[in-house]
């Protein structure tokens, strides 16, 4: 049962990477690649670290695995605040749907 | 101020309980690693210059979790759909926040909400990018500040 849950969990976290991987190669500007990057990559480690959690031998190991998670979300989330700000300072504009 | 370093001290064996994950004979080293992380969180942040509200970090925590799968589902989707489906804008918007330590929180944690990244805090303006003009950025931004100046006690 743990066994199933914990790779169900795995390939959910794969699939959020993927498709993180995907809006950065798709989407248009430096912006919507941040929110791409951040929002599902940051899924995508949680259902990771989630699912190995599951099968980790003692309850120390599954919570040093869990720590894993805010840490990763902290830096992810001011890297990409530290890099849009950046871009917004260089002058960098937003893509709009009429400038296709 | 001692029960502070209290509260700290067990928080921080807790975490060397983990890193070391659970080795008894590890405690000679984790003695020192306590006793040093605890002299600098106490020259990092004094006991006595944030209080902030514990009932307000859980209630925090719990709606930050549940929208950060929303956002991450939502902008997978939206990435496997391609770009047809954005309609990105920048917003503009005046927030109240006034301590530091909630000014970081909340643009930190713009980015991990459905559609909404933090691009400037500049006094009490805040500038932010949307994925989708059409969904209703500006109301979860009020309700994410809400809920930050509970955190920290702050009246709007």
């Amino acid at each position: 049962m743990i066994e199933i849950a914990s790779i169900v969990l795995l390939c959910m976290g794969a699939f959020f990477y993927f498709s993180g991987t995907v809006g950065l190669l798709r989407f248009p500007d430096v912006y919507s690649r941040l929110h791409a990057l951040a929002k599902a990559d940051n899924l995508g480690l949680g259902c990771i670290v989630l699912g190995l959690a599951l099968q980790a031998e003692s309850l120390a190991v599954a919570l040093k695995l869990l720590l894993i998670w805010p840490l990763a979300l902290a830096a992810s989330a001011g890297i990409s605040y530290a890099i849009a700000r950046r871009a917004d300072a260089l002058g960098i504009r937003p893509w709009r749907r009429e400038d296709t | 101020m001692t029960a502070a370093l209290l509260r700290r001290g067990i928080l921080f064996a807790l975490l060397w309980w983990i890193l070391s994950e659970g080795r008894a004979g590890s405690w000679g080293l984790g003695a020192i690693a306590v006793a040093v992380a605890l002299w600098a969180s106490v020259r990092l942040l004094l006991p006595a210059s944030g209080r902030i509200s514990v009932a307000g970090l859980f209630a925090f925590m719990g709606y930050f979790i549940w929208n950060s799968v929303r956002g991450g589902a939502q902008v997978a989707l939206i990435a496997l759909r391609g770009r047809q489906a954005l309609q990105p804008d920048m917003l503009e918007m005046q927030l109240s926040l006034r301590s530091g330590a909630a000014r970081i929180l909340m643009v930190n944690a713009l980015g991990l909400m459905p559609g909404s990244l933090g691009v400037r805090l500049e006094g009490d303006r805040l500038r932010l990018h949307v994925l989708d003009a059409r969904m209703p950025i500006a109301v979860a931004v009020r309700a994410l500040e809400a809920r930050i100046e509970v955190i920290f006690r702050e009246q709007p």
